[in-house]
């Protein structure tokens, strides 16, 4: 191996280890038991865990992320799947604007998505309830969603539902029983990676949640307050639960991209 | 089928133009009418005025929020590129298909990890006592302060963008022809020539898209500059959370999101164009 | 050929897209239990013709009828025109059984019934053994067959097959051929086959339909096409023949094909040309010799191996290319 690839390979190490770096620290100090986080590290301890999760609250807002979660990944599949679809399926008129209005949330700044969402909730009663949260994260997931079911769709041969049709399943029966079967893995992906997204939110939520408070914006308000390493035990719970869900949807769309 | 009308296009079709126009674009509409709109005694009047426009747009601290915004997200979508580009080559040129594409995967990883733990985690790392400046004193340097500070703000844009960036220049950079880079090579053109006469204008659209989703994420992010900046002076979007939260000036917190969408578009619009417009 | 009851007819059927038309005039009927193959090139509407016929798409004008029955707005899944798919489309999701068994669990036949028909189709293309596998696992040749049983397993009068043998390597084509001819005998339905290959289509149908941009140009048996192109399209579609302008009667064109033509070194009695020798290239029993007229016109005569010894040619030696007036085809345009 030449100087140049040697000196290349280490660069992007270098950036790996930068990207990773706060991920890593923070399961490090989660486990120190220094209060304030210096170097040289204490010992290793529990206590932060202990300490994070005997607090009543702080389950309710697991248990929060975790309703808004599904909800919010149950709503952005279906909705993206279905737009994945008519993209895949049929061509129309302004069919580039219906495209656009489908694709244009993620590139709104957070807050201005925060903001908007107060306002609009707050006229329809919904304003910091889960269900408004829920409908906040699934306009933030659906793109991803469908922008996944499209990627597998683009796989699919165009034969494959007409030759449903053409052995004798009407256009329902072809969808469930070719179209979808086939877009399983990219909907299970789908629905890991959108609840990923909402698990870790916290902008809009921050907005839209009043009391009902899910993890991220508990996070939020405590790093407002008295920094605390209860945070670095949160986070690192938080960053194994996504982690896991992106891992797992990523799995899935390689190996059946592989196949 | 022409002569039957089927329900069967319109179910799948419907779905998202009646949920995007109930929450997505209502939202946002609603949110410019607001900027119209009256406070009285901390209640908001539907009303058309422009006070709310006057009020905002002829104070310092808002164009000292609107040029530090534009500047930060500016410098970090070229920081972010350059940083990024040797890894991106590397990655596209130089490793195993394998090898990217396990690569390409880690980076995805953190895009959907928590945001704020992990700024946390560098105001841990970068704070005067913490572990980085233990380090430089170990060396014989510092201590630097770099919390609270345009390089603490830098820092942060750096973790949210950069994976993005690199898996974008990547992606385009590993399409290019392999003919049309040793076609250059055959022709006598030296590896810098190939980088900057063949490699980088084949790469052009990839490149410039990843310095627009640098641009877009450092513009809107509001964690790096509050966290890691010392906010001062505000971003646009510490000055939307500061209006928003207190005093209940919701309509001011509107003509600042506003401005932020119209110059958002204007410049993702002007490098989307100037990169598909000069390849003829 | 006995005269056969009709089982398809277009009539005066039109498909139209926008601005593009796909057919323009299509007036066709297919007997039952004929082997029919549609051919062309690319874009001449022979796969929109099946399509039609399959009702994945509806015509413009004109109508389509199968079995008596006006077929143009019945949908797809409420005919029984099963095809075989240029791509095959077999689920890649479901095993090879379940692929057999798809037709049948659309239409509502039950499970217990569904198995052994399925089972039986799959042991009748060699498939035995092979009904759990999945469909990656199979070779070329192996999905052909599924495809084929998937399609047939309804037992459905007519078979529609849409450039099924692309797909395939040189030998298999040929074998599929012999096992797609055996099966439609067998059956005795009616095989719609369509192709741009004229080899495929020669070797199996029964009748040839020869379209060109959306309209019939020469419906007839293999061989009548082969010798009595009707017009300049189809003779140089069909290949392997000699075009001669203006040598007919009223200066109509002539076609003779390459092996009726006879090459010497001297001047032959009857309609003769003269050419340089090219090229020759062996088309396995015999050889096809490539000449050019001082005009710049390529002919072709097909030789066999000693003839071509006799003759000693090389490369830019001059010959005469004769033919017995009879075997000279006039043209109508």
């Amino acid at each position: 191996m030449r100087l140049s690839d040697v000196l290349s390979r280490i660069y992007v190490l270098a950036l790996f280890l930068f990207v990773f770096l706060p991920i890593l620290t923070s399961v490090v100090f989660s486990f120190n038991s220094d209060r304030f986080p210096t170097v040289p590290l204490g010992h290793f301890t529990t206590h932060w865990y202990e300490t994070a999760f005997s607090r009543p609250e702080v389950w309710t807002a697991f248990g929060n992320s975790l309703i808004v979660a599904v909800c919010a990944a149950a709503l952005s599949t279906v909705l993206g799947f279905v737009t994945a679809y008519t993209d895949y399926r049929y061509g129309f008129r302004f069919k580039s604007a219906y495209l656009a209005l489908a694709l244009l949330p993620p590139t709104i700044p957070l807050v201005i998505m925060g903001l908007a969402m107060l306002a609009w909730l707050g006229r329809l009663g919904l304003s910091g309830t889960l269900p408004g949260i829920v409908i906040a994260h699934t306009v933030m997931g659906a793109p991803f969603a469908m922008a996944i079911c499209r990627m597998r769709l683009q796989q699919m041969d165009p034969s494959l539902e007409a030759a449903a049709w053409n052995l004798g399943a009407s256009p329902w029966r072809a969808m469930s029983a070719v179209v979808i079967p086939f877009t399983v893995p990219a909907l299970i992906s789908a629905f890991c990676l959108t609840a990923a997204v909402s698990f870790d939110e916290f902008i809009v939520a921050w907005f839209v949640s009043g009391l009902n408070k899910t993890v991220p914006v508990m996070i939020l308000e405590i790093l407002q307050g008295n920094v605390d390493p209860q945070i670095n035990a949160i986070g690192t719970v938080v960053f194994l639960t996504s982690m896991t869900l992106v891992i797992l949807a990523q799995l899935l769309i390689l190996r059946r991209s592989a196949a | 089928m022409k002569t039957r009308i089927s329900l069967y296009p319109y179910v799948w079709r419907l779905p998202l133009l009646i949920w995007q126009g109930l929450f997505f674009v209502g939202p946002l509409v609603l949110m410019v009418a607001m900027s119209f709109w009256l406070v009285k005694n901390y209640r908001m009047e539907p009303d058309f005025i422009l006070k709310n426009w006057d009020k905002m747009l002829s104070r310092g601290y808002f164009w000292d929020a609107y040029w530090i915004t534009l500047w930060r997200a500016s410098l970090a979508a070229v920081l972010a590129s350059l940083i990024a580009f040797p890894a991106s080559y590397t990655l596209a040129f130089r490793v195993s298909e394998t090898t990217r594409r396990w690569a390409i995967f880690f980076l995805i990883v953190p895009f959907f990890t928590s945001y704020l733990v992990r700024a946390y985690a560098w105001q841990v790392l970068l704070a005067e006592s913490g572990p980085i400046n233990a380090i430089l004193g170990f060396v014989g340097l510092g201590p630097l302060t770099m919390l609270n500070t345009g390089i603490g703000a830098m820092v942060g844009y750096m973790t949210l963008v950069l994976p993005l960036v690199v898996i974008l220049q990547t992606f385009s950079l590993a399409a290019i022809d392999r003919n049309l880079i040793e076609a250059a090579w055959n022709l006598g053109a030296r590896p810098r020539a190939t980088l900057f006469r063949v490699i980088i204008p084949s790469a052009r659209v990839g490149l410039i898209i990843g310095a627009v989703f640098a641009f877009i994420l450092s513009y809107g992010d509001f964690v790096s500059p509050f966290y890691l900046g010392g906010s001062k002076p505000p971003t646009m979007s510490i000055l939307i959370i500061d209006t928003t939260k207190s005093g209940q000036q919701w309509p001011r917190a509107a003509v600042v999101a506003i401005m932020m969408i119209v110059t958002l578009f204007t410049v993702a619009f002007a490098a989307v164009g100037a990169a598909y417009g000069r390849r003829k | 050929m006995t005269k056969q009851e009709t089982l398809v007819t277009f009539q005066g059927v039109r498909k139209q897209y926008d601005d593009f038309v796909a057919v323009k005039t299509l007036d066709l009927e297919i007997g039952r239990g004929e082997f029919v193959a549609i051919m062309g090139p690319s874009g001449c509407g022979k796969t929109t013709t099946l399509r039609m016929l399959a009702g994945l798409e509806s015509p413009t004008e004109g109508t389509i009828t199968i079995g008596g029955k006006v077929m143009n707005d019945v949908p797809a899944h409420e005919r029984d025109t099963p095809l075989v798919w240029q791509s095959l489309a077999l689920f890649p999701f479901l095993n090879v059984q379940e692929n057999v068994e798809f037709g049948l669990k659309m239409r509502g036949v039950p499970d217990f019934e569904r198995q052994p028909r399925a089972l039986m189709w799959l042991e009748r293309m060699g498939l035995k053994g092979f009904e759990k596998r999945r469909i990656d696992q199979l070779s070329g040749g192996q999905r052909q067959r599924v495809a084929l049983a998937r399609s047939l397993v309804t037992e459905p009068e007519m078979l529609l097959l849409d450039e099924p043998l692309s797909a395939l390597d040189a030998h298999l084509v040929i074998r599929m051929q012999g096992v797609l001819t055996k099966l439609q005998k067998e059956l005795g339905i009616t095989f719609v086959y369509v192709t741009h290959s004229q080899s495929e289509a020669f070797a199996m149908a029964d009748r040839v339909v020869i379209m060109g941009q959306g309209e019939v140009a020469q419906i007839g048996a293999p061989r009548d096409i082969f010798r009595a192109p009707r017009n300049r399209f189809v003779a140089e579609f069909v290949g392997r023949n000699n075009i001669f302008t203006g040598l007919g009667r009223e200066g109509r064109d002539i076609v003779v094909a390459a092996d009726r033509i006879s090459v010497t070194r001297d001047k032959p009695e009857g309609p003769a040309i003269k050419a340089e020798f090219l090229s020759e290239e062996f088309v396995g029993t015999a050889i096809l010799c490539y000449f050019e007229t001082p005009e710049g016109e390529e002919l072709k005569a097909q030789v066999t191996e000693e003839q071509l010894e006799a003759l000693g040619a090389e490369p830019g030696m001059a010959f005469w290319l004769g033919w017995a007036p009879e075997a000279a085809h006039e043209m109508e345009g």
